[in-house]
């Protein structure tokens, strides 16, 4: 295998790591730009893993998507109805959604297929090729010869931008965030805006669990969210909450990870460990302000009223 | 903040109903056996086999059964002093990362018996259930030897931890006594159920041209197949072991064979010793004993040449008789070094 080879699957790892990433978190940025933290990321992330692969086996890998995405945005409905309609603290509620979603998901799976579990084998998601540019050397086959929810990342990022800074209701959006008491003096349902941009971020992480389970890896298992949806909160921090940001930082988390195992395949004596931390430790520096100002907005996890 | 309290509480009492335990109703008359996974029992594999291991107990002497998951180190101690206060006499932790709880549990309550798969520091009560699944592993890497084509032959593990490792340099001893010019491949992914890093690691491996992959992950394992399975149907030429449990139906169309243990085997007797009072030494299992065993898959007869499975035979009883030690890495510690607190 060429360099060039060898660098375009390289690349398909990378890309492949980091779009459950982009999806989840670009979700992530719209419900804390509108002032609420979702911990519960990871519960519609495992949730959106296992509707994907229900709805698949029942009917194909776009229903399996839809399904996906659904269930990841009835994780999120649960969390808002406490933490946005009853102003339960948002860090903890966030917290039961996910240990009760991982919980609730194992035991569906194990109902369903046995509880020692078996390797499904799920249809999965085609490739669609972009004419021409999946022809690009090294680019081409990771960037454009992927399936839908790949090109639907691509697509948010600037709809989302312009939405969330061009748009009134972007504004509006971000005035909850920022000051709810003063959207609210000035007649915006606070906590309807809230409501309806923390479900938008459950479906997308419900999005990408399914693209888990029916893009990436074409199989289920209990816990295989592996965290994703909490690095996807620490990846809407690293890109500094703007949907540019955002897939920078995913990119670099999903580079990251491959890159590791590229050089742990190469040389088994790599401290390990500390590849797996250097993403985390990035992310500090970036909270800490090592790459620029990094301001959370101003509502950010705060009840309201309060 | 109105209703602050009681909908958290109801949200954690939800997520804590939801996260674990199929006890039954207490029943203190029978003696009880429990049993803790580190991850969850539908990863066809480590954890699967200590439930089957539990579930024979069950049916076979009638004892009260009793299984959680825990989720995180925090959670071990107080799992453990859970079970010991319900009754449970013989309570197993399945996994190397139990050792220390164990130990600390043990001393509060000297008369319940604590099995540590892969334990590292026996006691009064407190069992180290010991699998000799390197024995397997070099057997398994002896195919590997034979069955790969380029000469490069990787290792997907979750955590580096004593129990895994020992799988590795067995698995390496094994398929370098077959082909002394292999190179072996080894990485890390640091979790036993991240399903999409095992598939990296996997393709990572193949993409430095490893031809025959073994594993030693749990749930994870189901992506590992995946990445081989993939490679498969892109024209590649790639196979893969099976690990800790029979996993040769798990992906019947991509694996060579398995290095399994017999849990089923292991826990019965286990516990059949603790019934009748004779169970305290380190309980061993390997090939001699006939609880671990290199398993060549069924669906794939004569991918491992004739010639190379008389040699592998020929290991066996080679190891049976002690005149071949497969490497290992020692984790028994002869004393406390840390007298138990």
């Amino acid at each position: 295998m060429g360099d060039i080879g060898a660098l375009s699957s390289f690349l398909v790892s990378a890309v492949g790591l980091a779009v459950p990433l982009v999806l989840a978190a670009l979700g992530e940025t719209v419900s804390e730009r509108a002032g609420v933290i979702n911990i519960g990321l990871e519960g519609s992330v495992i949730w959106g893993a296992l509707g994907g692969a229900l709805g698949a086996l029942a009917a194909g890998p776009y229903a399996g998507l839809a399904a996906g995405a659904l269930a990841g945005g009835m994780a999120a409905l649960l969390f808002a109805v406490f933490a946005v309609w009853l102003n339960t603290n948002q860090i903890i509620t966030g917290t039961a959604v996910t240990i009760g979603s991982l919980g609730f998901t194992g035991a569906v799976f194990q109902s369903r297929f046995g509880v020692t579990g078996l390797a499904l084998e799920l249809p999965t998601v085609p490739a669609w090729e972009v004419p021409l540019l999946s022809r690009i050397p090294a680019l081409g086959p990771a960037f454009f010869d992927q399936a839908v929810t790949v090109y639907l990342a691509y697509a948010l990022v600037p709809v989302l931008g312009w939405f969330l800074f061009r748009s009134r209701w972007g504004l509006v959006l971000r005035a909850v965030g920022e000051s709810p008491d003063a959207a609210h003096a000035s007649g915006v349902p606070v906590a309807r805006t809230r409501m309806l941009a923390v479900v938008f971020a459950g479906l997308m992480a419900g999005v990408a669990g399914a693209h888990l389970s029916l893009v990436h890896t074409g199989t289920f298992a209990e816990n295989m969210s592996a965290g994703k949806g909490f690095i996807a909160i620490a990846v809407v921090v690293l890109g500094r909450w703007s949907p540019k940001g955002v897939v920078a930082a995913a990119l670099f988390f999903g580079g990251a990870e491959a890159l590791q195992f590229a050089l742990q395949a190469v040389d088994a004596d790599l401290p390990y460990p500390l590849f797996l931390a250097l993403p985390y430790v990035l992310s500090l520096a970036a909270l800490a302000g090592w790459f620029g100002r990094a301001r959370a907005p101003e509502g950010l996890a705060l009840p309201w009223p309060r | 903040m109105r209703h602050h309290l009681p909908a958290t509480t109801t949200l954690a009492l939800a997520a804590i109903l939801a996260c674990s335990t199929d006890r039954e109703a207490t029943d203190t008359t029978t003696p009880g056996v429990a049993l803790l996974t580190p991850g969850p029992v539908s990863d066809a594999g480590w954890n699967a086999g200590a439930y089957e291991g539990l579930q024979r107990i069950g049916d076979s002497l009638g004892l009260r059964i009793s299984h959680q998951q825990t989720l995180t180190p925090a959670e071990f101690d107080e799992a453990f002093i859970s079970y010991a206060d319900d009754g449970y006499g013989l309570i197993f932790g399945h996994g190397f990362e139990y050792q220390d709880a164990a130990s600390r549990v043990a001393a509060e309550y000297p008369e319940v018996t604590f099995v540590v798969s892969g334990g590292s520091r026996p006691s009064a009560n407190v069992v180290a259930l010991i699998f000799q699944l390197n024995e397997a592993s070099y057997l398994a890497g002896m195919a590997a030897g034979a069955v790969t084509q380029s000469g490069v032959v990787g290792m997907v593990g979750g955590v580096e931890i004593p129990t895994a490792k020992g799988t590795f340099v067995a698995f390496e001893a094994g398929v370098k006594a077959v082909r002394e010019d292999a190179t072996v491949l080894e990485t890390f992914i640091g979790s036993w159920d991240n399903v999409s890093a095992a598939k990296e690691a996997a393709a990572a491996q193949l993409r430095e041209g490893a031809d025959v992959l073994i594993h030693n992950v749990d749930a994870a394992s189901f992506g590992f197949f995946q990445s081989v399975r993939e490679a498969r149907e892109r024209g590649r030429v790639a196979w893969a072991f099976g690990m800790n449990r029979d996993q040769n139906d798990v992906a019947p169309d991509v694996i060579v064979g398995s290095a399994a243990i017999d849990y089923t085997g292991m826990f019965l007797r286990t516990a059949q010793a603790w019934r009748d009072g004779t169970l305290g030494e380190p309980v061993y299992s390997g090939l001699a004993t006939g609880t671990v065993e290199f398993l060549p898959n069924p669906a794939r007869e004569g991918l491992i040449p004739a010639d190379a499975l008389e040699r592998i035979d020929r290991a066996r009883q080679a190891i049976i008789a002690g005149t071949l030690e497969v490497p290992s890495i020692d984790f028994i510690e002869k004393e406390d070094p840390v007298s138990s607190q």
